[in-house]
């Protein structure tokens, strides 16, 4: 699923990305969990929470990012 | 923001005047680092062939002199950005020793950097700084098994209270005198495992409670409430600039001015020199002594650094980027990123700043259309002090009106532009940083600075332009060119004729153009159309001295010409169609 379908609160891992130098050194990487901390309307960023940081990713970006929902218990 | 060459390449390494490069992540507190750390005598430079700025600043610790460089931040060395290609190319001019700042609270990320620079031949210092934060967050780091595993001294510090810095320049200045070699190049992959097997060993995190900085966090981040908090700041930053400025100018600068400074010199200039033209120069109504003197510092001086006040308050507590998120869904519809935001409310202190500032990150379309968004319809602190002295006391809703009309102007721009300007926007990827209170010696550097910049670069092309204004107004010479604008000035814009005055002025400085109309007598639809054909007007002749530089000749006179245009067609018309309403209401 790619990451811009994802639901506000919801954690998920990284299954594939593009290739993207910025993405690499902001941590991004296969298998990276995250949590998605907000959606921005008009198809704004989505900023995600990875550790104790937020990431403001472009909505197009996040399209292409594939994701996979992380059950918590 | 000044072009001093290459202050950086001055001092060599080796002599008894120690270099330090203060290197970090983006967002680690590097500049509150740099603002304790050094003395007074710091100026930021333009890095010779790139776009980037870096600061430098004098260091004196104990009998140790030298100079620390405030590196731009970076989050890896690969050359593969602006930022990044001057950070390797100071770390290749070499130094005494590297200063590399760590946020504590995302180690992790940090850690790539601090890997890359242990394959450069200069000893390095980590200053594991916003211990504080990651306190307050749950996270606890132990320095010394950090140290044993990064190989060099780490000093744990909270900077913005001074804690540990005195012990990261005594580490510094003896970690100064040794040599180190360089370490192999780790590829990518064995980077990361080797970094998250030393996070795992010298991290733990507790689960804490969520504080109300947190809380905040969360909530500017969000739609909402993070719109309507947006407007509420803007609101407020609005308020504190007009109402602060407007108290300022009324209650301490405008007496002392009027009734100080201006009959001394007057009384002075009296017994000089004789009754005639030339004392009508120096103190005559438009005199340059007299004008010269209570424009810029009565009218547009206390917007100017109110303005710089709280933009960068709010630039140093990490809030505009937060801005630049939840803007980012509108602007890309007139085709830039959300970040641009930033320089645009730039604009409202100074186009100038706001044009370099367009220079971050962002591809050549987005600098093009920021800079004309801004030469357009920004009007700058100076512009809006004038607009509040011109309007303030009249009408309120023209002001307001202005404003709306200027960001509609923004936006209909926007739209033209995106469709003309071909390319692409770069899209958003950026980390938000922290929350926090801004460090006081750190902002006033930056405001101390913000001002020196103004004066040099605004209050001397003001000068001139008063001169100007003096001379032509005073010989006559401005007779003869109303006469020759005055049919356009009266017929189209119904303004008085001497208003062309303010149209020649608007050339020199945004301000000029309509400080003229408050001596004028107008009536509101008068000062309206006024307010709206200097908001449109050519900026100033330091923007159009920056964009040719920044970008050519042609765009300048592109911009200098679609802005000239648009203000004449939009002053008219509102003047002609208000004359119609006015004329139908009888």
């Amino acid at each position: 699923m790619p990451l811009a379908h994802g639901e506000k609160l919801s954690t998920y891992r990284i299954q594939a990305l593009p290739s993207s130098h910025l993405l690499k050194v902001l941590g991004f990487r296969k298998g990276t969990q995250f949590t998605i901390q907000s959606k921005q309307p008009f198809k704004g960023p989505i900023v995600v929470k990875v550790g104790n940081r937020s990431i403001a990713i472009d909505y197009d970006i996040a399209n292409e990012i594939l994701v996979e929902e992380v059950v918590q218990n | 923001m000044n072009c001093h060459g290459d202050a950086a390449a001055q001092v060599k390494p080796g002599n008894n005047k120690m270099k330090i490069l203060l290197m970090g992540n983006p967002n680690v507190g590097k500049s509150v680092v740099f603002s304790k750390l050094t003395g007074v005598h710091v100026d930021s430079s333009n890095y010779t062939g790139t776009t980037v700025d870096y600061t430098i600043g004098d260091i004196n610790f104990g009998k140790q002199q030298g100079v620390m460089i405030d590196v731009p931040g970076t989050y890896s060395l690969e050359a593969t950005s602006e930022a990044e290609k001057v950070a390797v190319a100071l770390l290749e001019e070499g130094a005494d020793v590297v200063i590399c700042v760590l946020d504590a609270t995302h180690l992790e990320r940090n850690l790539g950097l601090a890997f890359e620079l242990k394959e450069y031949p200069i000893p390095i210092i980590y200053c594991l700084n916003l211990m504080d934060v990651a306190e307050r967050q749950g996270i606890k780091i132990d320095a010394e098994k950090l140290a044993e595993e990064l190989g060099s001294p780490v000093i744990p510090t909270v900077a913005i209270k001074n804690q540990g810095l005195r012990e990261l320049m005594q580490t510094a200045v003896k970690l100064s005198k040794e040599r180190k070699d360089s370490e192999p190049k780790l590829d990518e992959e064995e980077k990361w495992n080797r970094i998250k097997e030393i996070v795992s060993k010298v991290q733990a995190q507790v689960d804490k409670e969520l504080t109300f900085i947190e809380k905040l966090e969360d909530w500017t981040i969000q739609p909402w409430p993070g719109i309507p908090i947006a407007i509420l700041v803007l609101i407020a930053s609005l308020g504190v600039v007009v109402g602060g400025g407007k108290a300022l100018r009324a209650v301490v600068l405008l007496p002392l001015v009027k009734q100080v400074i201006v009959p001394f010199l007057t009384k002075i200039i009296s017994l000089v020199i004789p009754a005639g033209i030339f004392r009508n120069v120096l103190v005559g109504e438009f005199g340059i002594l007299v004008i010269g003197i209570e424009w810029p510092f009565a009218l547009i001086l206390p917007y100017v650094f109110l303005f710089y006040v709280v933009f960068s308050f709010l630039e140093d507590s990490g809030y505009l980027p937060r801005i630049g998120v939840l803007a980012d869904g509108v602007l890309r519809r007139i085709g830039i990123q959300g970040g641009n935001i930033i320089p645009m409310m730039l604009g409202y202190g100074c186009a100038v700043p706001a044009i370099l500032g367009t220079r971050a990150a962002n591809t050549n379309k987005e600098r093009i259309m920021v800079a004309a968004l801004v030469s357009f319809a920004v009007p700058c602190a100076s512009q809006s002090g004038a607009f509040f002295a011109l309007l303030g006391d009249k009408s309120i809703f023209a002001l307001i009106f202005v404003y709306l009309l200027s960001i509609l102007a923004m936006l209909a721009v926007g739209v033209i532009l995106d469709r003309i300007i071909p390319g692409k926007s770069q899209p958003m990827l950026l980390e938000v940083p922290n929350l926090l209170l801004p460090d006081k010696d750190a902002y006033k550097k930056k405001l101390k600075l913000r001002m020196k910049h103004f004066m040099m670069d605004a209050e001397g092309a003001m000068f001139i332009g008063i001169i100007v204004a003096a001379i032509i107004a005073e010989t006559g010479i401005l007779n003869e060119f109303s006469k020759l604008l005055g049919p356009f000035v009266e017929g189209w814009l119904g303004l008085p004729k001497e208003a062309s005055l303010s149209l020649l002025l608007g050339i020199i400085r945004r301000e000029l153009a309509v400080l003229p109309m408050l001596e004028m007598n107008l009536n509101t639809l008068q000062l309206t159309v006024g307010a709206i054909v200097a908001l449109f007007y050519l900026p100033c002749l330091s923007v159009f001295g920056v964009l040719t530089k920044e970008f050519s000749l042609k765009t300048a006179l592109f911009i200098a010409l679609i802005t000239i245009v648009s203000a004449f067609l939009f002053g008219g018309l509102f003047n002609q169609v208000g004359r119609l309403i006015l004329g139908l209401m009888g």
